[in-house]
């Protein structure tokens, strides 16, 4: 089909070629992901973290381009289906930017015009106890938090 | 490899089975019996949700009075018949989900797609008649649901057909917010099927099935427009499932995806805490802002072809409609939070958001231009259809100007939840697009029953409606203006509002008239389907586009020979002095090119 | 204005009419473009997770919730183990379904078979390990409105953690499950021979477009809940 020179057989040959190629290459990255995940735990510069989390992001984003580029075979199709499907991702961008930066104001909003949700946020609470089952639904909750918010 | 067989294999279905009545009117498969199944049911909910307006009207215009046979319609919702508050705000939030969703989304382009995508792009049917069939029976499935839902003891959900936490997701929040509440999701859910099943449908079919010559820009803009739909709904009806689901987990399973830092008298403070009321507002303003332009966009394709019709003129600038329609469908993506200026929005956010709602204002300008240059000089019939396609353009002129106020955050503020939001989308979207099914119905009503609809009858129904949608909707401007605010069960204990009591009387008085005149519209198109005037020709509007060279009644499979191929795009009108060459004529040697 | 000329033969064969623009058949558009609305199904969960995550003040560490795999000794420490093994479960299953498509372009039914089977043990042992995930999580007391876990800096979580977690993990195994369900269906056409009859395998590549956008999901669900 696409794969267009040869006979069948070297292009079945150069098709595996290709699966193997691209499995290699996403445990590869699969594994670097990992890596980095492991050099996270204990992490304590906030910039580092972000850049892990960063570069995590970014082999995210090459695995999917992958996947979707060899096993679901987009990349060998006609450029015009190729087209029709990536154009409308992009509408993803203003989709992630707009909910995560208000959900980000809310965060900041909230803290500076709500005093007790801020004072929750800084008192630390001990460790449960292993297994504790499901007696209520909010368990680790502080006793203060069901008493109406009087401190605004 | 016998792809290619594949690629052309659907066309060579033959056609000639014996139907059954089950099969020919029930599960049919046919494109343009499910259009009709489509429109019917669209028809029936309209008038249920027409009659809710009237009812809620009763309540604004009158609302000291008492009708007596209220009670004996409504029972215990209507006691001593005065509408009770709970009654009101049920048929306020039915009202709005049934008109939106049933009505101007599966009604309009359910109907129509199904029936001119076929016809028009010079296919035998969908490209999965089967899947158009269940598209259809999802839909039903979930009219029956969603009606369902009003006969249940504590009534339907009446939060307003946003449906925003925590009324919709507490279920004691009120009394629609119980199981009147479960229905509305799981109905909203099939819905969500129903619109994914038929727009996969229309997409597949527009892209993959046209007939030879057909190239994409030789489709008639109905065409483009309703591919553009099926795309807004393909893509953001998703995000409103995924909304609905996270809903359903906090009304069910003691989430808190929207729900934080609730306090109720009498009960004390809820449990729940960290979610984000703003969240749900977001994913549904997601689907809700493009689902705007899902009900307008089929109303403009159709709008737009038979105005060149019926001005025996070519549309004015084909290309800059094409991308008029595109714009707009991007830029339903990225404006959806001009919804929420006032519910906590990051301000600069806002901002960005107002930048993006104005832009809007530029592809509507250019689409309204090309339809006033395609009256321009031209020869125009003025048909019942043709009526309602330039009452449609007067519409979206006038309801998009407010449009262009209300993006503006700051004057938002002031005007945001009022009479004005009120008078705004229902001229731009509700009557408008309302406009451009009627146009629709009475252009198409030939090719789908045979038959005319009766004229006289037509003028009257216009006539009336576009006075009466001018006289209810215009003076909600001021009363909105002046701060009067929607969703309200009654005014008349407000001093302030008490000026407007004679407004709203008058409001109501209209807007029964008008619901009287759309059972005129009804009785004409039921006693056309058996009596009105046979069509005797196969282009009784000697129109170009490839339905009309079908014939009078033609059977499943269109056209009984071969699909004629294209040669021509759809508006060659007047063209070298002749009146309308159809786009299956072959371009002669001495033509000159458009 | 002229919609005669064209910008290219090319395009103006693709795009003329009586044929698919993409030389595919329509079944297959309709699979690519149902995935995109579920694209954005999934989209809009991990937006949503992200925005509730954005506007809470503090969030577990995943790699102090995701620590134990099975028949390992109570209260061991082993984070990204378990889930690691998963990821490559279901790209392992993916390369199979791969190699089913293309056994299928082949005409090669025995491929087809094998790798068929393959994928659907691949996709069983995955729902196997999240169920295992699932159960040992909710024997820790985590639950869709109960979160037993703290915030990495030790102050109380709100239960969104676990809400979002059982919600999008749990709708990724349903979309598994159905894709589970639609290879066996797949299998049982193959060992038929329907597809030998009608000539060609294109079932088998709509549902492995469907199979490996379930692995693609699984690549956002394993990074945003596991590693970020």
């Amino acid at each position: 089909m696409s794969h267009s020179h040869g006979t069948p057989a070297e292009q079945h040959a150069a098709v595996i070629a290709e699966i193997k190629k691209v499995t290699i290459i996403l445990s590869v990255l699969t594994i670097v992901e990992l890596i980095i995940g492991f050099a996270m735990i204990g992490m304590t510069s906030d910039f580092l973290r972000l850049a892990a989390k960063g570069t995590i992001v970014i082999l995210m984003m090459a695995k999917a381009f992958y996947i979707v580029a060899y096993f679901m075979h987009l990349k060998h199709e006609v450029k015009n289906l190729i087209m029709t499907i990536v154009v409308p991702l992009a509408l993803f961008i203003w989709f992630i930017i707009a909910f995560l930066a208000d959900g980000n104001s809310y965060k900041n909003l909230r803290n500076k015009y709500d005093r007790h949700y801020q004072e929750q946020a800084t008192i630390k609470v001990e460790k449960k106890e292993h297994g504790a089952k499901h007696e209520g639904t909010h368990e680790v909750k502080p006793a203060d938090a069901h008493e109406a918010p009087a401190s605004h | 490899m016998s792809h290619e067989a594949v690629l052309h294999g659907h066309d060579d279905h033959s056609h000639e089975h014996h139907d059954t009545f089950l099969t020919k009117y029930v599960f049919s498969q046919d494109h343009k019996m499910i259009a009709k199944q489509f429109l019917i049911t669209g028809m029936v909910w309209a008038v249920l949700g027409g009659l809710m307006s009237v009812l809620f009207r009763l309540q604004l215009g009158y609302p000291e009075a008492s009708f007596p046979w209220l009670e004996s319609l409504l029972g215990k919702w209507a006691k001593g018949g005065q509408i009770t508050p709970e009654a009101y705000y049920a048929l306020v939030t039915t009202h709005g989900t049934v008109l939106v969703f049933f009505v101007l989304t599966a009604g309009l382009s359910g109907t129509f797609a199904n029936f001119l995508i076929p016809l028009q792009i010079g296919a035998r049917d969908m490209a999965s008649p089967f899947m158009n069939m269940l598209s259809y029976w999802f839909f039903f499935a979930a009219s029956i649901v969603m009606l369902s839902s009003m006969f249940v003891e504590t009534g339907p959900f009446s939060g307003g057909w946003t449906a925003y936490p925590p009324l919709s997701a507490l279920g004691d929040a009120s009394p629609g917010s119980k199981s009147g509440m479960d229905l509305w999701i799981i109905a909203m859910a099939l819905f969500v099927v129903s619109s994914l099943l038929g727009g996969l449908n229309y997409i597949a079919t527009i892209l993959n099935m046209r007939t030879k010559g057909m190239s994409m820009t030789r489709l008639p803009l109905t065409i483009w427009a309703l591919f553009f739909t099926a795309v807004l709904g393909v893509l953001s009806f998703p995000v409103l499932l995924s909304g609905l689901i996270l809903l359903i987990f906090d009304r069910n399973f003691g989430t808190s995806f929207y729900l934080s830092d609730i306090f109720v008298n009498g009960v004390g403070a809820l449990s729940n805490e960290g979610g984000s009321a703003i969240l749900y507002q977001h994913l549904f303003w997601f689907l809700g802002h493009p689902e705007v332009y899902i009900i307008l966009l089929p109303a403009m394709g159709m709008v737009s072809e038979i105005m060149s019709i019926n001005s025996r003129k070519p549309i004015f600038g084909y290309m800059a409609m094409l991308g008029s329609l595109f714009s707009i469908a991007v830029l339903a993506f990225l404006v959806w939070a001009h919804h929420m200026f006032v519910t906590g929005l990051n301000p600069f956010l806002g901002s960005v958001f107002v930048l993006l709602t104005l832009l809007i204002a530029v592809p509507s300008a250019i689409k309204v231009f090309n339809w006033l240059t395609t009256l321009w000089r031209g020869n125009i019939r003025f048909t019942p259809a043709m009526l309602f396609a330039i009452g449609f353009v007067s519409l979206f002129i006038s309801g998009g100007l407010t449009g262009i106020w209300l993006g503006n955050a700051a004057l938002d503020i002031h005007l945001h939840d009022t009479y004005f939001v009120i008078a705004h989308f229902h001229i731009v979207m509700g009557v408008a697009s309302m406009f451009g099914m009627f146009a629709g119905v009475y252009h198409w009503f030939p090719k789908m029953y045979g038959r005319h609809l009766n004229n006289s009858l037509g003028y009257i129904h216009f006539w009336i409606t576009m006075a009466g949608a001018y006289l209810i909707f215009w003076p909600m401007h001021y009363e909105g203006l002046a701060g009067m605010p929607r969703r309200y069960f009654d005014f008349s204990i407000w001093e302030s509002f008490k000026q407007f009591a004679e407004l709203n009387r008058f409001i109501s008085t209209v807007s029964m008239i008008v619901f009287a005149t759309q059972l005129l519209f009804l009785m004409n198109f039921f006693y056309s389907i058996f009596k009105g005037r046979r069509v005797t020709t196969k282009n009784p509007w000697l129109a170009n586009t490839l339905e009309w060279t079908t014939p009078i009644n033609p059977g499943h499979g269109n056209w009984p020979g071969e699909i004629p191929e294209v040669h021509r795009w759809p508006y060659d009108y007047s063209k070298d002095g002749v009146d309308f060459i159809p786009q299956d004529v072959p371009v002669g040697a001495d033509e000159t090119s458009h | 204005m002229s919609t005669t000329t064209t910008a290219s033969p090319t395009e103006a064969k693709s795009w003329g009419g009586g044929k698919s623009p993409f030389n595919a058949e329509y079944g297959k558009v309709m699979m690519w473009y149902f995935l995109m609305s579920d694209a954005f199904t999934f989209g809009a969960f991990l937006i949503s997770y992200g925005t509730v995550r954005f506007s809470t003040n503090g969030w577990p560490d995943p790699n102090a919730v995701f620590k134990s795999f099975p028949f390992a000794p109570e209260g061991v420490n082993a984070p990204l183990v378990f889930v690691s093994v998963m990821t490559f479960i279901l790209i392992v299953s993916s390369v199979t379904m791969v190699l089913a498509v293309q056994a299928g372009k082949n005409m090669d039914k025995q491929g087809v078979v094998r790798n068929m089977i393959l994928t659907i043990i691949g996709g069983i042992a995955f729902l196997s390990c999240q169920a295992w995930e699932w159960n040992h999580l909710f024997h820790e007391g985590a639950w869709w409105g109960a979160n037993p876990f703290l915030n990495a800096d030790g102050t109380a979580s709100s239960t969104n953690f676990t809400n979002f977690f059982f919600t999008i993990t749990g709708f990724h195994g349903f979309h598994v499950f159905s894709g589970v369900v639609i290879n066996i269906i797949m299998l049982i056409m193959t060992l038929m021979d329907k597809f030998e009859q009608r000539g060609h395998y294109l079932m088998i590549e709509k549902a492995g477009l469907y199979w490996h956008f379930v692995d693609l999901v699984w690549v956002f669900v394993f990074t945003i809940f596991y590693l970020l």
